[in-house]
């Protein structure tokens, strides 16, 4: 479904990404762990664009999307729910849904979609006239990971979705990451610090560590192999 | 006798403060959109101020017939700037796009005097007045606030009930938002500062209503100045808080002249710039995010 080559990119003239390679298969969860700063946010920027690529390749569906604009990715069913909510605090819950369901195609099938965030959410039904950034923190993060389903996706990003939610919450969170596997039938890319709940849902894993790829293997593997799990995610 | 021409005074006040605000949405579009200050903005006034002579004088049209001529104008104008300056700067540090709009500026001055020269030129639309019993309005003040109300109404309708306008909103609020929703970012920001630039040069020509011979290619340094005082009563981001910070320094503005010019041995324009830079320098001291609070 997605296939990343030897990716290079960075800010300024400061280099992140250091060829990192990686492949997620249709229908699958692929967590990509690692440490802070590793350089994983930067990795999921670069494959949609909004970080520009200096090298390699993206592709997508077998195709070469390197260099197409973020918002034709977008288009083709690749969906970024980015670190740290990026959400629109001053318009209501419904609005922020609603720009999810910006482009034609997502547009298309609008209140199907609808339907579906408020089934995986019911709350963000209750509160869907309320202005987003007055919710809580879990909510916001319920409200981020709709707008991009809103989209019509086939392929999701997820960047620390986990990240600042109460421990209840955090399971919730990724029930419905599985959920997007098993009901809704997404591909689904996950980048995350918690370690043991990735783990738990993944199917593959990749470890990330200054801009690289380290390892990698079916989550089983990753599990059994210590020296990995201990060097790199501190397990 | 007194109370009478306060009166006039509000009234001309909150006439000339709707074009005031009108002239400054453009400026505060840009700033929210992009943040970025265009220091250049008098100029492209003034561009439509040469738009309107030409209407009017030489081919001999309504002044008012200049305004989608001149929002067209503008839109090329911010375009062309765009591509070729603004977007290459946006992620550098923001002196850049000061010294660049600035440069845009002087370069539109130096343009237009190479052309027309640097004299004071005018043109006199006489359509009669209104007589409100208190003071005479002459019509084309009126027209011009009308047109300055149905533009901003224009952008605030478009804006909030339009796919286009709503794309830009969700780009102020939150780009990165914006851009995983599938918006143009960039498309957005070429947009939005081409729609800014076109409203300021429209407004050029509406602010020539009340200038009957003050045209000359160096006119926009002191509505640059006025801009930004009004675009900070505003709250610097949100058009319509330019819209009625306008009103509000068109009010200040044409009280405090008549209030000075009651005093003896005292200059009235002198001192009402003065007193606009006071009521600058006082808002920034104790609120500087403006007063009203930007949506
Ligand atoms: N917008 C940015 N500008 C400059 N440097 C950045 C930016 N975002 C991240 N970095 C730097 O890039 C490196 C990788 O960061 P990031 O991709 O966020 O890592 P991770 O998501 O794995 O924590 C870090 O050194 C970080 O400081
Ligand atoms: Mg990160």
């Amino acid at each position: 479904m997605l296939k990343i080559e030897k990716l290079e990119s960075g800010y300024g003239a400061m280099q992140v990404l250091w060829q990192p390679s990686l492949e997620v298969s249709r229908g699958s969860i692929t967590a990509l762990l690692g440490p802070n700063g590793a350089g994983k946010s930067t990795l999921l920027s670069t494959v949609l664009n909004s970080v520009k690529p200096w090298g390699g390749k993206v592709y997508y569906k077998g195709e070469d999307v390197t260099y197409t604009p973020s918002h034709k990715k977008v288009h083709k069913g690749m969906a970024l729910v980015p670190e740290g909510k990026h959400l629109f605090p001053n318009m209501t819950v419904y609005e922020n849904l609603a720009m999810g369901a910006y482009l034609d195609k997502a547009l298309a099938h609008k209140s199907e979609s609808l339907d579906l965030v408020y089934t995986l959410f019911p709350r963000l039904k209750e509160r869907h006239s309320q202005m987003a950034g007055l919710l809580s923190g879990g909510e916001q993060q319920m409200v981020t990971i709709s707008r991009s389903l809103m989209t019509k996706p086939e392929l999701i990003m997820l960047d620390e979705p986990s990240q600042g939610l109460a421990p209840k919450l955090v399971s919730e969170v990724f029930e419905t990451i599985r959920k997007m596997k098993y009901d809704i039938g997404l591909t689904i890319l996950l980048v995350e610090q918690n370690v043991d709940a990735s783990l738990d849902s993944a199917d593959y894993v990749y470890i990330m560590h200054e801009g690289s790829i380290k390892a990698e293997g079916v989550t089983e593997k990753i599990k059994e192999s210590k020296d990995i799990t201990s060097t790199y995610l501190g397990v | 006798m007194i109370f009478e021409q306060l009166m006039g005074n509000i009234v001309q006040g909150l006439i000339l403060g709707a074009v005031y605000g009108m002239a400054t949405m453009g400026l505060s579009l840009i700033f929210g959109v992009l943040k970025v200050v265009n220091v250049g903005h008098g100029a492209f006034i003034m561009v439509g101020a040469f738009i309107t002579l030409f209407f009017f004088n030489t081919l001999g049209l309504n002044p008012l017939l200049a305004i989608p001529v001149a929002f067209a104008v503008g839109l090329a104008i911010g375009l062309l700037f765009y591509h070729t300056a603004i977007k290459r700067l946006l992620n550098a540090p923001e002196l850049a796009t000061l010294l660049a709009t600035f440069s845009a500026g002087v370069l539109l001055e130096e343009s237009i005097k190479l052309i027309f020269g640097s004299e004071f030129r005018g043109y006199n639309w006489d359509i009669g007045n209104i007589d409100l019993g208190f003071t005479a309005l002459p019509v084309s003040k009126l027209y011009a606030c009308l047109g300055s109300v149905l533009i901003a109404l224009l952008l605030y309708i478009w804006f909030n009930r339009t796919r286009a306008g709503t794309a830009m909103r969700s780009v102020v609020e939150d780009s990165e938002g914006a851009r995983v929703c599938g918006v143009n970012v960039q498309g957005a920001y070429a947009m939005s500062f081409a729609i800014g630039i076109g409203l300021t040069v429209a407004s050029g020509v509406l602010l020539t209503m009340f200038i009957p011979v003050g045209i000359n290619p160096y006119m926009g340094g002191g509505y640059t100045l006025k801009a930004f005082v009004i675009a900070v009563l505003g709250g610097l981001a949100s058009p319509y808080g330019a819209f009625f910070g306008g009103l509000v320094f068109g009010f200040i503005e044409n009280t405090s002249y008549t209030l000075f010019a009651l005093l003896p041995g005292v200059e009235p324009f002198a001192l009402t710039r003065f007193l606009s830079f006071m009521i600058l320098l006082i808002i920034l001291l104790i609120r500087p995010t403006g007063i009203i609070k930007a949506k």
